[in-house]
């Protein structure tokens, strides 16, 4: 009997560590694969920034971010990034949370239409975009085209002026905030919408008291993804917007190949990774939240 | 205190019609039971009520005042939702007090209706809790106080009980018949249990399809139901379909003589409208299965044309399977199309001597 349970007990736990170890060996590829192209490298270029070469050797310095912080060309590119990144990140919410709302309370037929079209510029490469903005908003475009049709002055373009990366981001990021936001109003259940008109509250009110306090989490998510996809874009900024001051991601691109500056073209990309870090740990404080408010 | 007034309401989606011309009078105080099986359109009238839907044609009236096209929020009804619809992100104060707020009463006023409400459901001092920390019979109450506590003229409520378990759900539909009755508010309750309808209702309405079947008081309706779906739906009901030849009910096992015109009919007999007594004829009908209800005993017999019958039997009677039995019923009903034909408590007795089937 002894025997047995002993057995027993044996042949239950080996296929647990088999189990166990077929498990690692599936995501050990993976995780080899971040920290080889993503972990690695962040370290290396923060250590490279801090730890520089120079006439005595290899000393630690921080010569390239006080370079940063006092040069007031970096400064003002850092200060455009920021302000296109919360301009953005403000007209998403703006724009997308209608359309939101529409196709989460929407029966009409009518919503599959608003939907298709809100999805469609995922499907459009942002190079694309940019040209085909261009030939609409640029000088000479559709727009002027049209406004000198009926006899009406052109109007001042947003390319190459900082709108013109708004206009682009917005356009690009719209499908992921209301892919978002649709899956977060998917969690406020209709009765709890009724049950708030039934005591009174009108639409404005139910959105306000009911609907945007129980969404606030796919809110903050929905941001902490845009902004983080928009802090660090490149094509968009680099096509649509002005010379100077640029965004980051061009201002990186011209350090490095144009000036021949790489090390401080890593300052800029480890100042700009530690911003998207700030939004990271937001993200996912915001999931580990969530999952708690879930769990009780 | 209000009355509620349904005329010929119709309500239809694309091709699908759920409503079909129900029309209803609800008194003042009266708690009117709106039931019937899934997809029989009790729900959706509620909603058209509480303005939750737009009828296609038809009327709603609360005291006189028509509230067709009323929006919700403007009408003077609270409804109590199946699944709660508590807001998770208020505390059970807060849940109770958002309508108040909305009317803007003072907050001396708020607290006092709010603490009221609760002693109303037997949940003071239950203000400060998160929603998520009561039990599924507590946030019903809740639900319940978020309603009553606006004082609406109609109370609306949608299978309020259905998530709870057996055990609370009975406790809980006398607490909520009690508050009713307390309060003296109208009360439209819908539901698919009979139990509850049986137990709750001053009159119940038997929906089908989207038409009304019946409308009638519980026991007017268990003991004379108008149609042989209400009699179906309503209690536990035998039924034995044969001919009516030359003003007899010609059945293999059963016989009756009836004053109806000749033609097919469906004889309908209450479990407890019906009497075994043990029969040594080797063609009687026989006992499949007895089950012990406690209170009483439901015997399941075959006939010989193998149609099965429910009796119900004193307690301490003893049915073995397989046991011959011969049945004898105290009352009766005949239905032809749905329509009812004749009733009487003429004694319908099983003929004997006619072989009878294989029990298993």
């Amino acid at each position: 009997m002894a025997d047995t349970a002993t057995l027993s007990a044996a042949g239950g736990s080996e296929p647990a560590i088999g189990r166990g170890l077929k498990g690692l060996l599936l995501v050990a590829i993976p995780v080899f694969l971040v920290g080889w192209l993503i972990i690695y490298p962040i370290f290396a270029a923060i250590l490279s920034t801090l730890f520089v070469a120079g006439p005595d050797g290899v000393q630690f310095s921080t010569a390239s971010y006080q370079f940063f912080f006092s040069d007031p060309y970096s400064r003002a590119n850092l200060a455009l990034t920021l302000w296109t990144t919360s301009i953005c990140a403000v007209l998403l919410l703006l724009v997308g949370l209608p359309i939101a709302l529409y196709l989460r309370f929407s029966t009409s037929r009518f919503a599959d239409l608003v939907q298709s079209l809100a999805i469609f510029p995922m499907f459009v490469p942002s190079i694309i975009l940019s040209y085909a903005l261009i030939r609409t908003i640029g000088p000479n475009g559709t727009v002027d085209i049209l406004l000198n049709a009926v006899g009406l002055p052109k109007l001042p373009t947003p390319y190459l002026t900082p709108w013109g990366p708004v206009i682009g981001l917005v356009w690009d990021n719209l499908p992921l905030t209301v892919l978002m936001l649709t899956a977060g109003l998917a969690g406020i259940s209709s009765p709890s919408i009724e049950a708030a008109r039934d005591v009174g509250a009108g639409p404005i009110r139910v959105f306000w008291y009911i609907i945007l306090p129980r969404m606030g989490n796919s809110i903050l998510v929905t941001i902490s993804f845009t902004v983080l996809g928009i802090f660090s874009s490149f094509t968009l900024p680099y096509v649509l917007g002005p010379a100077s001051p640029e965004m980051m991601g061009p201002f990186m691109l011209r350090t490095f190949n144009d000036l021949y500056d790489p090390l401080n073209a890593k300052t800029q990309a480890v100042i700009s990774f530690v911003f998207c870090l700030f939004f990271g740990l937001f993200y996912v404080w915001s999931i580990a939240r969530n999952q708690r408010s879930q769990s009780r | 205190m209000a009355r509620l007034k349904i005329e010929s309401l119709r309500k239809s989606f694309a091709a699908t019609t759920a409503v079909d011309d129900f029309s209803l009078d609800v008194g003042d105080g009266e708690l009117v039971c709106l039931l019937g099986p899934s997809g029989s359109g009790k729900s959706t009238i509620l909603r058209m009520i509480g303005g939750f839907e737009q009828p296609t044609s038809g009327m709603i009236r609360i005291d006189g005042q028509d509230v067709t096209r009323l929006s919700p929020e403007r009408r003077p009804t609270g409804m109590v939702f199946q699944s709660h619809a508590l807001w998770s992100h208020m505390n059970v104060f807060n849940n109770i007090a958002f309508g108040l707020k909305l009317r803007s009463l003072s907050r001396g006023e708020i607290q006092r209706k709010v603490d009221q409400a609760l002693e109303l459901v037997g949940l003071a001092g239950y203000g400060h809790r998160q929603t998520f920390q009561l039990s599924g019979g507590q946030q019903q109450r809740v639900a319940l106080a978020r309603s009553l506590v606006l004082e609406p003229k109609i109370l609306l409520l949608d299978e309020p009980f259905a998530s709870l378990d057996q055990h609370l759900r009975e406790r809980l539909r006398e607490e909520v018949r009690d508050i009713q009755q307390r309060l003296g508010i109208t009360t439209l309750f819908v539901t698919h249990g009979q139990d509850e309808a049986l137990a709750m209702a001053d009159r119940i309405v038997v929906l089908r399809n989207g038409q009304c079947e019946q409308v009638d008081a519980p026991d007017v309706l268990y003991r004379n139901p108008q149609t042989e779906f209400v009699a179906g739906f309503i209690g536990q009901m035998n039924f034995l379909s044969a001919n009516v030849e030359g003003g007899r009910f010609r059945h293999p096992d059963f016989t009756l003589d009836v004053e109806v015109q000749d033609g097919p009919a469906v004889l309908a007999l209450r479990p407890e409208a019906l009497r075994l007594e043990p029969s040594d004829s080797p063609d009687a009908a026989g006992v499949t299965r007895a089950t012990d209800f406690g209170s009483h005993i439901m015997v399941d017999v075959e006939l010989r044309d193998g149609a099965r019958l429910k009796v119900m039997t004193a307690p301490d009677a003893r049915w073995q399977k397989g046991q011959t039995v011969r049945l004898a019923a105290s009352a009766f009903a005949l239905y032809r199309q749905n329509r009812l034909l004749a009733r009487g408590g003429l004694p319908v007795e099983t003929v004997e001597g006619r072989s009878r089937h294989a029990l298993a």
